[in-house]
């Protein structure tokens, strides 16, 4: 008998010793280590990724929007971008499909981030108060513009500005309460920005923007577009005057995103090699036809060498915008500043200094002074087509039509008899509403 | 536990006492044969009521001690019908006949972990297969492979037609969202793992998930012909005592063992063929003004179409890309014997197989050698040792983004008309259609897999006790399986869709997945005198799983080079899981003369997958047999067997690895570091699901076996289901882990056994299985009229293509299979159901003669849809072929009747003392199938086997059918 209960009593004995350990990830870090007692090193990882992560979604943004707006059409191996975007046989914007979950859910990521960052400095005591406010001032800032481009693809549905607390989202706002939401929250930004230090550098792509300073004149170069989108064209203007806007000026100056091969790093997603037939964005014909001669925005395009059609539709030239897959892009930049201050200008009924910024436009791009008529309807035409050709590719085209009430079927060319032209995104499906 | 130790100690109490009262005993002998005269070794003989016992020698005789004046003898043999005859003291010399069990009623079936039970006493339905059903009827190219149809409620889907499997078995429906619904394989008591894994040509392809990339699963590596059986134990009810891996069921597989005799060598070999099973066919444009209505756009169309013609280029790129003949060859060298104390079987096996695309195919090469040993009368050791080297090159298929690599996606959008073949120095022109030239990717880019692997398993016996009425024996048994894999991707520099952008890419994959186990039982079965038998059971069990997922690519290609450091652009990923799971089980059963049989067990579980890792979760379960035909107010002479049946079960599922955590992910821009918040939210509180099932049914054995039927209906529950909901992402993230759905999986399983004819020149068996499934979403957040938040319908991540194509779509009260569109309103409407209405497998063994053997089998499945991208792809391109043109939609009734393998051996005897015989035989497999759907196959999944996968079609690897030669010596 004795050696039965041995044998239970090792039985027991191995029950009760096989204990499991608390679980880690050994793959990455965690949340919650970042949530309290940040030290800088943590805190500027998440202020690089706030910048990083800007990059994501970008792509589908300008395709989507583009594709809307007639400036170009995606040929690749997925139909939606022929069919659902150009509203084909009368159909629907899909609530769950990627042209908008893509941007929608990148864009939100990095406003989380920019929430991680915000609690994560309520938390720590490890940088100084100027230190803190510069990441406040600067996640705030990158935070605005994110919200701004997601009301730019939801527009009337409005959305979500408070979405600190996953468990807990804030409700839905109407347009007018987000575009004040917005700026009251790039007004405190550039309060943040006013006197602090930056604890963290940022990438070559914010040279020249990278000081609380120089970043806080970023700041209000994105404050002055959302003002304008908001229709008031007095704050942009008044916006302008802190930002890098010089008419004199380069066009190109700007903060960037930058691409690159490391790990872990992207390429540029509006670049296309050069004849690559089965992916490609091909340009509208109207974007060609409609260019005055000579206008070398024109050599933004190329004559395709295969000029396939897809779906029922052609174009005769493809992008050039890029010229490699590691080209950096623009957030903004001079050449934007001096049309919204034409903009601004054609708003408030000063059309001989905004004949004067579009002049500037116009004479960069080797396009003699305007010569057409001096009244305000005149002026948008002309606005409206330097921003069409300063700006195709890069997201814009789509509000600029809306903003003039001509993202329809007067102002735009429909290709295939039963195409539709949308003027905004639906709510995504995973929202709930 | 602790009443299972008191009742086993009393009994030994009571035993010492017994053992001094001995009686009188007598001797009997004898021979046992079968029907035609031939001994039967290894035949048990038992003296009823005790555990008295021998078994025969190599020339069937037996001799018995027997106490008492008189006894029953119980007789016994795998495959022969139990024999029970009286004897007295002057029954000095009892010979036996022993007939065939046709309906395998005395089939040893393994329902604990260290006890068994006859098929006839058994409350649940266990469906199993023998070696005869694996390969007997044509050589199988994976063992999950050969399974369709051949047993009820086993649904098996090729999610991809390439050599080398990539197939999911699903017992009785869905039964998790998140985690894996694939079951527990026990491969002789190792657990192996039957892994997916990814090579990651995503990111070459642009596919969207890993699970796209249509890797194999590690079933593969098993040498089907290897098998003794499998046992599947479809629902919790059978399955409950393996506890929190067992929610999708469990798959128990023996390998065979040599048996105590003269040594039998075979050498046996097969040669056969690979062709695609079903072209789709291409668009044929039949004049200049076809194509240009085709191409209205483009002018130049018409004029490119005609030049073509003229010069005879107008290509089928569908059969140049997918019409190969790949040569199948496979040898196997198996020996096996043993004496009284040891038996061993060795098997070599090298398959080679190439599939219907030039340069792809699969190889394996497995290695065997089983022993067991008896090492003293109360200790016995047996192991099984298997090693595999197994290679698959498997090329590009299925879904992707631009990539310009999958073949279908490629084929989709060229046009016949358009020259892609290389000129004489070997340069090959651009795909003016797409991103990829399809020649170009079959004969320049790679995706390649080798796995090395050794699965070893042992078991001690120790028979700690035997008396006249009880036995005692402790089991400690275990075993680990290491699989090495290694996966290559190579896209050369200068393939279109990466030339000026990434410029090529080179994926180096070095993953390893150990496992081991052991588990240590003690086993009591006691009898009484008054017909009454116990056997109790119980023990520990422990599950460790490591796994390591490395994963080194690069972009940026030194150009002509292959070696993953000539990049300009490298990343590494590495992934790590760990996994340890801890049981303690225990179990009883009471059979009282075969008449009522019931058991109760129960299994406690804890997990390093779930929230906590210390808590016990118990998995109870109970079951009862009513063997009517056996009481003795029945008297029958029709009816063999009539048993009612009912079991119940629970069994559960904990969360896949990684769910408890909340991550940051790391990013790079402009050659700084960053962390951004993952889109999964982790939950750190996380329980495992469960599955609770009650089965019922009868069986019934009419005519003398000639008539054999088991039905069974089944209500599953799963409850607290792990999924992935999508969370509105403007959270910031787009997935959360949650616990509170339930779903409901009803079906009915019939298995219909017909003996029609049987004599010595001919012998028809034939076996209809009948079955299907329905599920139901029963709840979603709070029960529908409950107070409180809560959950709105929901599409899982990764499941569909969009309300606008198709998606799978979770809605309360709604089957969890159903495809799901925009009606025209533009609100969620069910559109189709990727579930059969139900499957009819119809398997006939004929023999004729003593030398001919005639097998097939059909299979017909009913209903169940197939969303159709692949045609959706092709309508974009212009390449789908007229006769397809007016299909409405893209979903799909793939309903199909299918010769799934037939085949026809001869064996010529020949009297020498060298070779016993030869076999020759011709055999196939899916030689013929009848369906309406219009794609390639109507089996299909493009997103593997993980989830809510079947049903989706994009471009995959076109199914073969395959012929077969044998010819087999057995020396």
């Amino acid at each position: 008998m004795k050696i039965y209960k041995i044998l239970i009593l090792g039985l027991l004995l191995t029950v009760v010793s096989c204990s499991i350990d608390e679980q880690v990830d050994p793959n990455r870090p965690s949340l919650n280590s970042v949530l309290s007692d940040a030290s800088i090193t943590e805190l500027n990882l998440l202020a690089n990724g706030i910048e990083g992560f800007m990059r994501n979604g970008y792509g589908t943004y300008v395709t989507a929007t583009g594709s809307i707006a007639r400036e170009l059409y995606i040929f690749d191996a997925d139909p939606r971008n022929t069919e659902d975007l150009l509203g084909k046989d009368g159909m629907q914007l899909d609530n769950n499909t990627f042209y908008l979950t893509t941007p929608y859910n990148n864009f939100y990521r990095d406003i989380k981030t920019c929430n991680i960052l915000l609690e994560s400095v309520d938390n720590t005591d490890i940088p100084s108060q100027a230190q803190k406010d510069g990441y406040r001032g600067f996640a705030n800032t990158i935070k605005a513009f994110k919200l701004f481009q997601v009301l730019t693809m939801l527009h009337d549905n409005g959305i979500r500005i408070e979405v600190a607390d996953p468990t807990n989202l804030g409700p839905f706002v109407s347009k007018a309460d987000a575009y004040r939401a917005i700026r009251t929250l790039l007004d405190q930004a550039q309060d943040q920005l006013n006197g602090s230090e930056f604890a963290f550098q940022l990438s070559s792509g914010f040279a020249g923007f990278d000081t609380p300073a120089t970043f806080a004149q970023f700041n209000r170069a994105i404050a002055a577009k959302v003002a304008l989108y908001a229709g008031d064209p007095q704050g942009a203007l008044s916006a302008l005057n802190n930002s890098f806007f010089d008419l004199m000026g380069d066009f190109k100056t700007g903060p960037k995103m930058v691409f690159g091969t490391n790990a872990g790093d992207l390429l540029n997603p509006v670049f296309k090699a050069p004849n690559q037939s089965g992916d490609q964005l091909v340009v509208h014909n109207d974007v060609i036809n409609d260019a005055e001669a000579g206008d070398d925005r024109l050599n933004k395009f190329a004559v395709r060498a295969n000029q396939t059609s897809q779906d029922g539709l052609t174009g005769t030239h493809e992008t050039r915008l890029y010229a490699s897959a590691t080209s950096p892009i623009d957030i903004i930049r001079n050449e934007e500043l001096i049309l919204i201050y034409a903009e601004g200008l054609i708003q408030t009924d000063m059309l001989d200094d905004a004949v004067d910024a579009l002049n500037i436009i116009r004479n960069g791009h080797n396009l003699p002074d305007y010569s057409g008529a001096m009244t305000k309807d005149a002026l948008i035409d002309e606005m409206l087509y330097n921003r069409r050709y300063s700006f195709w590719g890069e997201a814009q085209r789509m509000f600029d039509l809306r903003r003039y009430n001509r993202l329809n079927d007067q102002y735009l060319s429909i290709d295939r008899a039963g195409d539709l032209i949308f003027t905004q995104f639906p709510i995504p499906l995973t929202e709930g509403q | 536990m602790k009443y299972f130790f008191t009742r086993a100690s009393l009994v030994l109490v009571a035993l010492l006492c017994m053992q001094a009262s001995s009686i009188a005993q007598f001797s009997v002998s004898g021979t046992v044969t079968d029907t035609e005269g031939e001994p039967l070794i290894g035949v048990s003989i038992l003296v009823k009521g005790t555990t008295v016992g021998t078994v025969t020698d190599f020339d069937g005789n037996y001799a018995l001690n027997i106490p008492g004046s008189n006894a029953l003898l119980e007789f016994s043999y795998t495959g022969f019908k139990p024999f029970t005859k009286e004897v007295t003291a002057d029954d000095n010399n009892v010979d036996v006949t022993m007939s065939e069990d046709i309906a395998n009623l005395e089939e040893i079936v393994v329902t604990g972990l260290a006890s068994t039970i006859k098929r006839s006493n058994l409350a649940n339905a266990v469906a199993t297969i023998s070696s005869e059903e694996i390969t007997g009827v044509t050589t199988q190219q994976t063992l999950d492979g050969a399974l369709y149809g051949k047993l009820p409620g086993v649904n098996i889907v090729q999610n991809n037609g390439a050599p080398g499997g990539g197939i999911a078995i699903r017992l009785r429906g869905v039964s998790s969202l998140s985690g894996n619904n694939q079951p527990l394989i026990i491969l002789d008591g190792v657990y192996i793992t039957n892994a997916e894994i990814p090579s990651g040509s995503r990111f070459a392809s642009g596919a969207n998930v890993g699970i796209e990339e249509g890797a194999s699963n590690r079933l593969a590596d098993i040498n089907p012909d290897d098998i003794e059986s499998i046992e599947v134990l479809k629902g919790a009810s059978a399955a409950a005592i393996y506890g929190t891996r067992a929610n999708a069921g469990v798959m128990i597989i023996t390998t065979k063992r040599g048996k105590t005799g003269a040594t039998k060598v075979a050498l046996e070999q097969d040669i056969g063929f690979n062709t695609i099973s079903n072209k789709v066919g291409r668009r044929v444009f039949d004049s200049r003004a076809e194509v240009e209505a085709a191409f209205p756009t483009e002018p130049n169309a018409g004029a490119e179409w005609e030049a073509a013609k003229a010069a005879g280029k107008i290509f089928d790129y569908e059969d140049i890309i997918y019409g190969e003949t790949g040569l199948i060859s496979e040898t196997r060298f198996k020996v096996s014997g043993g004496n009284q104390k040891t038996t061993f079987f060795i098997s070599a096996g090298y398959r080679d197989e190439d599939g219907i695309i030039k340069n792809t195919g699969f190889d394996r090469l497995s290695a065997r050698l089983n022993i067991t040993h008896e090492i003293s009368k109360s200790f016995t050791i047996s192991t099984s040792s298997n090693y595999i080297n197994s290679n698959a090159s498997r090329s590009f298929t299925g879904n992707e983004n631009e990539g310009g690599l999958s073949y279908g996606y490629t084929l989709a959008f060229t046009r016949d008309y358009v020259d892609l073949f290389p000129d004489e120095d070997g340069n090959y022109p651009d795909n003016p259609n797409y991103t990829g030239n399809p020649l170009f990717v079959r004969d320049k880019a790679k995706n390649e897999e080798n796995n090395s692997r050794f699965i070893q398993g042992a078991k001690l016996e120790w028979k700690a006790l035997q008396r006249d009425n009880q036995v005692l024996r402790f089991i400690l048994n275990g075993g680990f399986d290491i699989l090495n894999n290694e996966t290559f991707v190579y896209v050369p520099e200068n393939h279109q869709a990466q030339r000026g952008v990434t410029n090529g890419f080179i994926g180096v994959g070095k993953n390893k997945i150990s496992n081991y186990n052991y588990q240590f039982t003690g086993s009591h079965d006691f009898y009484t005198a008054g017909n009454l038998s116990f056997s109790t059971q119980a023990g520990i069990s422990y599950l460790n799983i490591d796994r390591d997922f490395l994963l080194n690519r690069t972009t940026q290609l030194i150009p002509l080079q292959t070696n993953v450091s000539q990049g300009g652009a490298q990343t590494i990923e590495q992934t790590l899981e760990n996994e340890e799971e801890f049981g303690i089980i225990a179990q009883e059963s009471v059979n009282w003369d075969d008449k009522i049989i019931g058991t109760v067990g129960v299994r406690f579980d804890k997990s390093s997958l779930n929230g906590d890792p210390n808590k016990l979760y118990g998995f109870p379960r109970a079951s009862l047999a009513l063997n009517i035909a056996n009481f003795d107010f029945w008297n029958s002479q029709q009816v063999e067997q009539f048993k009612l049946r009912v079991a119940y079960g629970e069994t559960g599922n904990s969360a896949t690895y990684g769910s408890l955590f909340t991550s940051l992910v790391n990013l790079s821009v402009g050659g700084m570091s960053g962390f951004v918040n993952d889109f999964n939210q982790g939950n750190p509180n996380l329980v495992p699901e469960t599955s609770s099932e009650l089965e019922f049914g009868a069986d019934f054995t009419l005519f003398g076996g000639k008539v054999g039927l088991e039905a069974t209906y089944y209500i599953r529950k799963v409850n607290d289901l792990l999924y992935n909901r999508s969370l509105p992402t403007s959270s910031g993230f787009t997935n959360e882990i949650r616990n509170d759905l339930d779903l409901e999986n009803r079906g009915l399983e019939l298995s219909l056994i017909l003996n029609p004819v049987r004599n010595n020149s001919f012998n028809w068996l034939s076996t209809f299985n009948f079955w299907f499934n329905n599920s139901e979403i029963t709840r979603l957040g709070i029960p529908d009229g409950d107070e409180g938040e809560d959950i709105p319908s929901f599409v899982p991540p990764n499941v569909g293509f969009g309300f606008g194509l198709g998606t799978f779509y979770i809605n309360e009260g709604s089957p969890i299979t159903a495809f799901w569109g925009n009606d025209d309103n533009g609100n969620p409407t069910i559109t189709g159901d990727a579930e059969a209405d139900f499957q009819l497998g119809w398997f006939n063994q004929f023999k004729i003669g003593k030398n001919l053997d005639i097998n097939f089998m059909l299979h017909w499945k009913q209903g169940g849809d197939v969303l159709n991208l692949t045609r959706l792809l092709t309508d974009t391109g212009v390449t789908t072929p007229k006769e397809d043109a007016d299909i409405e939609g893209f979903i799909e009734d793939a309903s199909y009747l299918r010769l799934r393998e037939i085949g026809a051996f001869y064996t010529i005897p020949v009297n020498s003392n060298f070779i016993k015989n030869v076999r020759l035989g011709v055999s196939g497999r899916n030689l013929l199938t009848l369906t309406n759907y219009s794609s390639y196959d109507p089996e299909t999944s493009t997103k593997g086997g993980t989830g809510l996968s079947t049903g989706l079609e994009v471009t995959p690897f076109p199914s073969s059918r395959q012929a077969y030669f044998h010819l087999y010596f057995n020396f």
